[in-house]
């Protein structure tokens, strides 16, 4: 996949030219971004690639954690079990709304060429060169894989008291920064943790819906930092993925944690 | 302050809300916990030899996908027209196939709303059309799916219900043969496709006649070049269904329009037939055969009747050309042919027309 950056902690952009579907993406899309207070907005659990999916029915067995908070207090999100658009929630005063979905673990079986490839697009080198000082390179795997995806909307106007929270998810992004506020040609610091810690050397990409193809990504720096300078407007998508192999009993090789954020933008950009 | 919704509303649960929930309880009896989209197929086979295979999925994403691949944008309002506009490029997308021989189905769009403040807006296609008589099995494919959905196969009285990703093909025993055609059902058949692949379909092939037609008032002009013409299309169009000749449609469709092109143009220049000419149609009949191969190969045909239906379809396009020969004499050559202004008024102006129409495809069939 096209240019990989190699510099931690700093900004690159990448044209990619490969569009192979691979592992797919999973992210909150809400009906809106910035809703009205007092207005129920229906909330897609979707899955797919380049910001183009299908939308997932809400599956209590699968939800570890549906949740909002609105700056004062954590609240499950609402749905019916089967349902799509998979939950709802309703602002009841102005603010950042922050909202999370971590699943359970779902498993797959992947062919080696097919996991290879994604272990390759997803920038996840430490899995691939453990798997060829094992000789498993060319070995079918098994993968257990948990979604951690986030979404930031905005109900009134944006203000710098207003903050991502972090929500305690296995891998997590935070926006460092209230998205809703910046302006063009500033970085938002984004903040990739693990298990609560920060998680160095991982690759981070944003994506934004009017021209998916063209990512912008950037490996986390020692303290799980990046800065991506986002244009404000449209929808964004940022995601990371991070692979460990699989705890010992477990029916697979490998587990893997697909973080994502989702924000968009005020009317006409900032 | 996001504050749960009232439960009444989860109590009026919708029919299609019972469907996916109960898609999701099926799937975790199979396997392990699942991501399982919204995306529903399900095939239903009658005695009858009528297939109908129904496809709910929900109308914003298709909408997403269908403007991502041609770069159109769909309007606001989701309507079933608004899905029958973009029906060329679903149609990629779904691959239906009775014993390896691909099926061209009728599709219907049908927009249902959301069944209450829960629910999304979903569509529904429906693709329908005749079992090959005979046929074993069916295959499915609908590349356009990023989530596993469950396809049910009804089968006069048999029902099963398996996972697919997105991407994976599956063939399907049918528990019953469909009761075969008749020899001679079979033919009137074929003997119909190949007439209307002509009239009214085929406007590119009645342009090549018109241009054949065109060139001279003798008769036996128009006779010898209808002769090669035939004989030629009907050799390549008899190799490439037994698969001994493969030429892409990227070159045959284009060279088919080209062929247009040189034979009006020639019309202008050339008021007699001369022994190239003869050769050349011979050489563009050819062509014109392998266009026929990849129109027949996308009805399909019946392994039982294979010869059946390839030599009906091949005199249903015949009778079709000698119909678009016989409503040109009968429009313009009975009346106008003996005139001395037939060519100059007639034959020109209507050979150059043709030929600006073909060399528009030319370039059409070029940039795809």
């Amino acid at each position: 996949m096209g240019i990989e950056c190699t510099v931690p902690g700093f900004l690159c952009f990448v044209a990619l030219t490969c569009q192979a579907a691979l592992a797919h993406d999973m992210w909150i899309e809400p009906a809106t971004f910035i809703p009205e207070t007092g207005d129920i907005i229906a909330l897609k659990l979707k899955v797919g690639q380049n910001l183009l999916g299908d939308p997932l029915a809400r599956d209590s067995q699968l939800i570890k954690r549906f949740i909002v908070y609105d700056g004062n207090e954590l609240k499950p999100v609402v749905g019916r079990d089967g349902g799509n658009p998979a939950g709802f929630i309703r602002p009841t005063q102005p603010g950042l709304l922050v909202i999370g979905y971590h699943s359970n673990p779902s498993t797959v079986d992947e062919a080696a060429e097919k996991f290879n490839q994604y272990l390759q697009e997803e920038g996840l080198d430490a899995i691939a060169a453990l798997r060829a000082k094992t000789n498993q390179t060319n070995a079918p795997v098994r993968e257990m894989f948990s979604r951690c995806a986030k979404s930031l909307l905005l109900s009134g106007p944006p203000s710098a008291t207003q903050a991502d929270k972090t929500l305690g998810f296995t891998l997590e992004l935070v926006a460092e920064r209230n998205p809703y506020l910046l302006r063009g040609g500033e970085d938002l610091p984004i903040r990739l943790t693990y298990q609560n810690h920060p998680l160095p050397g991982a690759l981070v990409v944003a994506m934004n819906k009017a021209n998916p193809g063209e990512k912008i990504s950037a490996r986390t720096g020692a303290d799980g930092r990046v800065r991506l300078k986002l244009k404000p407007s449209g929808m964004w998508m940022v995601k990371a993925v991070h692979m460990i192999p699989a705890p010992a009993g477990a029916d697979a090789q490998w587990q893997s944690y697909w973080a994502s954020l989702t924000f968009g933008a005020l009317a006409g950009g900032i | 302050m996001a504050e749960l919704l009232g439960f009444a509303d989860f109590r009026r649960a919708g029919w299609r809300h019972m469907k996916y929930l109960a898609a999701i309880l099926l799937c975790s009896t199979l396997a392990s916990a699942h991501e399982i989209g919204t995306t529903r197929v399900t095939a239903v086979f009658q005695q009858n030899g009528k297939y109908d295979v129904e496809i709910v999925t929900d109308a914003s994403a298709l909408i997403d996908k269908l403007e991502d691949a041609t770069g159109g944008k769909a309007p606001a309002k989701i309507t079933p027209e608004l899905f029958q506009t973009f029906d060329p490029t679903f149609r990629q997308r779904v691959k239906l196939t009775f014993d390896g021989s691909g099926a061209r189905p009728a599709i219907t769009y049908s927009v249902e709303p959301p069944v209450d403040a829960m629910s999304a807006t979903s569509v529904t296609m429906h693709l329908t059309g005749d079992i090959p008589s005979g046929a074993h099995n069916f295959s499915w494919n609908y590349a356009w799916t990023f989530a596993s959905y469950a396809i049910t196969i009804r089968n006069e009285g048999s029902s099963s219900t398996e996972w697919l990703e997105g991407d994976t093909s599956k063939t399907f025993a049918l528990a019953f043969p469909v009761k075969p055609l008749s020899r001679w059902r079979i033919a009137l058949r074929y003997l119909s496709l190949g007439f209307t692949h002509i009239v009214p379909l085929g406007y590119d092939h009645v342009l090549f006649v018109l241009g054949i037609y065109l060139l001279s008032r003798n008769a036996k002009a128009v006779l010898m070049q209808v002769s090669a013409f035939t004989i030629a299309h009907s050799i390549t169009l008899g190799l490439s269904m037994y698969g001994l000749v493969h030429v892409s449609s990227k070159i045959v469709e284009p060279a088919i329009a080209i062929s247009i092109a040189y034979v009006a143009i020639e019309n202008v220049f050339l008021a007699e037939l001369k022994s190239w000419r003869v050769a050349l149609v011979f050489a563009f009949g050819l062509l014109h055969g392998m266009g026929f191969a990849g129109a027949l190969k996308e009805l399909g045909l019946p392994r039982s009747e294979f010869v059946t239906a390839l030599i009906t379809f091949n005199l249903g396009v015949e009778a079709g050309q000698l119909a678009v020969i016989a409503t040109a004499f009968l429009l313009v050559g009975w009346t106008f042919a003996h005139r001395s202004w037939y060519r100059a008024r007639i034959v020109i102006p209507a050979s150059a027309m043709i030929a600006c129409m073909a060399l528009y495809w030319t370039v059409q069939r070029l940039a795809i």
